[in-house]
């Protein structure tokens, strides 16, 4: 773009101040419908279609990025009250099991939350970044680490190098409004198809609708919780409280962590799907920005142009004039 | 799965999670709902996604998964 400016302003120079013989002229006239098709052949002046073209292509852009910018901010409102209301699904859990990111197994599972469409800033990156250090640190000689992967662009940018790894894909989560009965039939479906150990949804947090932070919120298997609780720590204290009916420990803990399993899923779906909407309008509005720069940019180069061929065609006629006086 | 004891339920039996049984419970409920609140609470029971598998590197034919009533 700022190339093809440049050489319309040269050749607009060359053309308009200088008043070479005619085979100069023709010479440079040719170069400039070879280069670029700037001026047809024999044109006197220089030709302002394309910048024209140019500026009628950047309104249009700028036009749809706004309204792009619009439908994420209406939908914002509404997914972000329903993440704030989700946030009380985890809470309870973190509170009762504890949270154990550091928790050392064989049978690693890493959920990578990521939208289905574009256009959104870094946040997909962000969370395919965070799940692949996650998998480094994961993975060993004795230890596997796989993929679950929600979401068409973080399964473009996994597949490049980690498709050995890739356990499952989920997309088209967000058809409809994300609702808990979809999500746990989702969670129904990893737990009965994927063995774990430990399960790590890896997700952006939405903290406000310019800053989204990747989390990462662990669950683990049944019988590692029971290790995890013998071995003291929050679980531990499992045992404090009463439990109406029969059910053993391991039950409680196995249907437990299955629960928590669809909340934390629940969740991050949520905050996922909200941090995209805000990085969305983020980056449409700033992208409405820069196209009026340049629209801004491209009317000015317009009109010096413009207003450099009447002032040649006025001195020329002025010079012809005093020319015939003289 | 670890909880093979005697008093094993009925639907850990089944070979359903417990969020499979919650969310089938969940259903029942919803169901015995009048109109016009029945066809309101139908609106939180949309399922879609697609979702496939992966076997050494290549993806297996994505399967829709919706409703499953």
């Amino acid at each position: 773009m700022a190339m093809a400016m440049a050489a319309l302003r040269r050749e607009g120079r060359r053309v308009l101040l200088n008043t070479p013989s005619p085979a100069a002229t023709m010479a440079a006239l040719s170069r400039a419908a070879s280069q670029s098709q700037i001026a047809p052949l024999g044109a006197r002046s220089i030709s302002t279609q394309i910048v024209r073209n140019r500026m009628k292509s950047v309104k249009n852009i700028q036009k749809i990025t706004k309204a792009m910018k619009m439908v994420a901010a209406s939908k914002l409102r509404a997914v972000q009250t329903r993440t704030e209301n989700s946030r009380g699904l985890w809470q309870p859990f973190t509170a009762l099991l504890g949270d154990a990111p550091s928790v050392n197994v064989k049978k690693n599972v890493i959920v990578a939350i990521t939208s289905d469409k574009g256009l959104c800033g870094g946040i997909n990156s962000t969370s395919v970044k965070v799940s692949k250090a996650l998998q480094k640190m994961t993975s060993g000689p004795e230890k596997e680490s796989k993929y679950v992967i929600l979401g068409e662009k973080g399964k473009v940018q996994l597949i490049r190098d980690s498709r050995k790894h890739i356990e499952m894909t989920v997309s088209e989560l967000q058809k409809n409004p994300i609702n808990y009965t979809q999500v746990a039939v989702l969670a129904d479906d990893i737990l009965k198809n994927v063995e774990y150990d430990a399960i790590r949804v890896v997700f952006n947090k939405f903290q406000s609708v310019i800053s989204f932070r990747p989390t990462l919120a662990t669950i683990l298997s049944p019988e590692v919780m029971e290790k995890e609780s013998e071995s003291g720590g929050k679980v531990g204290q499992l045992d404090s409280y009463e439990i109406e009916g029969g059910e053993t420990k391991s039950e409680i803990l196995q249907n437990l962590t299955e629960f928590q399993f669809s909340c934390v899923m629940y969740n991050a779906v949520l905050e996922n799907a909200c941090s995209e909407l805000g990085a969305r309008m983020s980056a449409m509005d700033s992208s409405s920005r820069n196209a009026g720069e340049m629209l801004d940019r491209l009317t000015l180069t317009y009109n010096r142009t413009r207003q450099a061929s009447i002032t040649t065609e006025l001195t020329e006629i002025i010079s012809g004039a005093s020319a015939l006086e003289g | 799965m670890s909880a093979t004891t005697a008093a094993v339920p009925f639907w850990r039996a089944a070979g359903m999670t417990y969020v499979g049984y919650s969310r089938l419970c969940a259903s029942m409920v919803r169901s015995c709902l009048k109109e016009p609140y029945k066809s309101e609470a139908a609106e939180v029971e949309k399922v879609h996604y697609s979702r496939s598998k992966w076997s050494d590197g290549k993806q297996a034919k994505p399967t829709i998964c919706e409703d499953d009533k």
